[in-house]
C-alpha cells in the first residue's frame, strides 16, 4: 500500500446569504432557518446557516475538480458544525489508500480558524 | 410514550420525479460547481439525490417522524451511486426507517432511500441521519 496523497485544497468564496437563498430554490429546502433572518435569530442558532447539503455540495465541487465524477461510487458526510453568512470554506482532500479497484478518500470542509464544519469520506472506481 | 425504535421500517409514500437537466444546471450554479457536464445537463452534481428528496414530494421529516421541526438536524448524508440520472428519466422514490436509536440524550434516525429509474434500474441509494435535539438543550 502507498502512503496517503493529499489532494490540490479547493477555496470558495465567502459564504453570502444570497447564495444561501439561492441554494434554498434549487434544493427546494426553503426552512425558515436558512431564508428568513427573523426567524433564524430568534432560534438557538442565532441567525441564518447555511444547509449542510451546500456544504456537501462544496465536498462533492472538489470530488470533480480532483476525480472524474463519473467514476465516484460512494460519498458519505458528516456534518459536525454550522456554517454562517461570511465564512470562507476551503476543502481538503486525501487519498488514503489505493486498492486494485478503487481510491478510498478522504475529505473535510474546514473554514479560515480551522473549524471543520463537515467530513467526508468517498470511493471513486479506477475504470 | 412511543418507543424510539418503533419508528423502524416505517416506510415512506414512494412518489416519482421526472428528472430535467435544468435542474442539474440550477444546482450546480447554487453551489458554485461550474463544471461544464452539469451546465450543459450531461451529468448530475453527486448531492442531487437529495434534491429529488426534497422536490420530488411534500414530504417532511417532522410530519413523518411526528417530531418538532425545530429540533431537526442533518447528522449525516450518504450516497452509493450504480448509474447516472439523465434528463427525461423518471425516478421513483421509496424509503424506509432503517435505524432510530437514542444516544447522548438525542434520538438519531436514518432514512434510507432508493432511486430508481424507468427500467426499474436501480440509479442510487441514499441514507439520510436526522439528529432530533431533546427539549432541555433548546434552552
Amino acid at each position: 500500500m502507498r502512503d496517503t496523497v493529499v489532494l490540490e485544497p479547493v477555496q470558495k468564496p465567502s459564504i453570502t446569504h444570497t447564495q444561501i437563498v439561492r441554494y434554498a430554490g434549487a434544493a427546494g429546502d426553503f426552512h425558515p432557518l436558512h431564508t428568513v433572518v427573523p426567524f433564524a435569530e430568534q432560534t438557538i442558532f442565532k441567525g441564518v446557516i447555511a444547509h449542510g447539503m451546500m456544504i456537501k455540495g462544496y465536498i462533492g465541487q472538489a470530488i470533480g475538480h480532483w476525480f472524474d465524477v463519473e467514476n465516484l461510487i460512494y460519498f458519505k458526510t458528516r456534518f459536525q458544525a454550522i456554517t454562517r453568512p461570511g465564512e470562507k470554506i476551503t476543502i481538503f482532500g486525501k487519498i488514503e489508500e489505493e486498492t486494485l479497484e478503487l481510491w478510498n478518500c478522504s475529505a473535510q470542509a474546514v473554514n479560515e480558524e480551522g473549524e471543520v464544519k463537515a467530513s467526508a469520506e468517498f470511493n471513486i472506481k479506477k475504470c | 410514550m412511543v418507543q424510539i425504535n418503533e419508528k423502524i421500517g416505517m416506510t415512506i409514500e414512494p412518489y416519482i420525479f421526472g428528472v430535467e437537466k435544468g435542474k442539474f444546471r440550477e444546482l450546480a450554479l447554487a453551489i458554485g460547481d461550474e463544471k461544464e457536464e452539469y451546465l450543459s445537463g450531461e451529468l448530475a452534481p453527486p448531492t442531487f439525490p437529495t434534491i429529488i428528496e426534497f422536490q420530488g414530494s411534500v414530504f417532511s421529516f417532522s410530519d413523518f417522524l411526528n417530531v418538532r421541526d425545530d429540533q431537526l438536524l442533518h447528522g449525516e448524508q450518504e450516497y452509493h451511486y450504480f448509474s447516472k440520472f439523465k434528463h427525461g428519466d423518471s425516478i421513483t422514490v421509496t424509503g424506509i426507517v432503517e435505524n432510530a436509536y437514542k444516544k447522548k440524550s438525542k434520538n438519531f434516525f436514518v432514512i434510507k432511500r432508493e432511486f430508481r429509474n424507468q427500467y426499474n434500474e436501480i440509479i442510487a441509494v441514499s441514507r439520510t441521519t436526522i439528529i432530533e435535539l431533546i427539549q432541555e438543550e433548546l434552552k
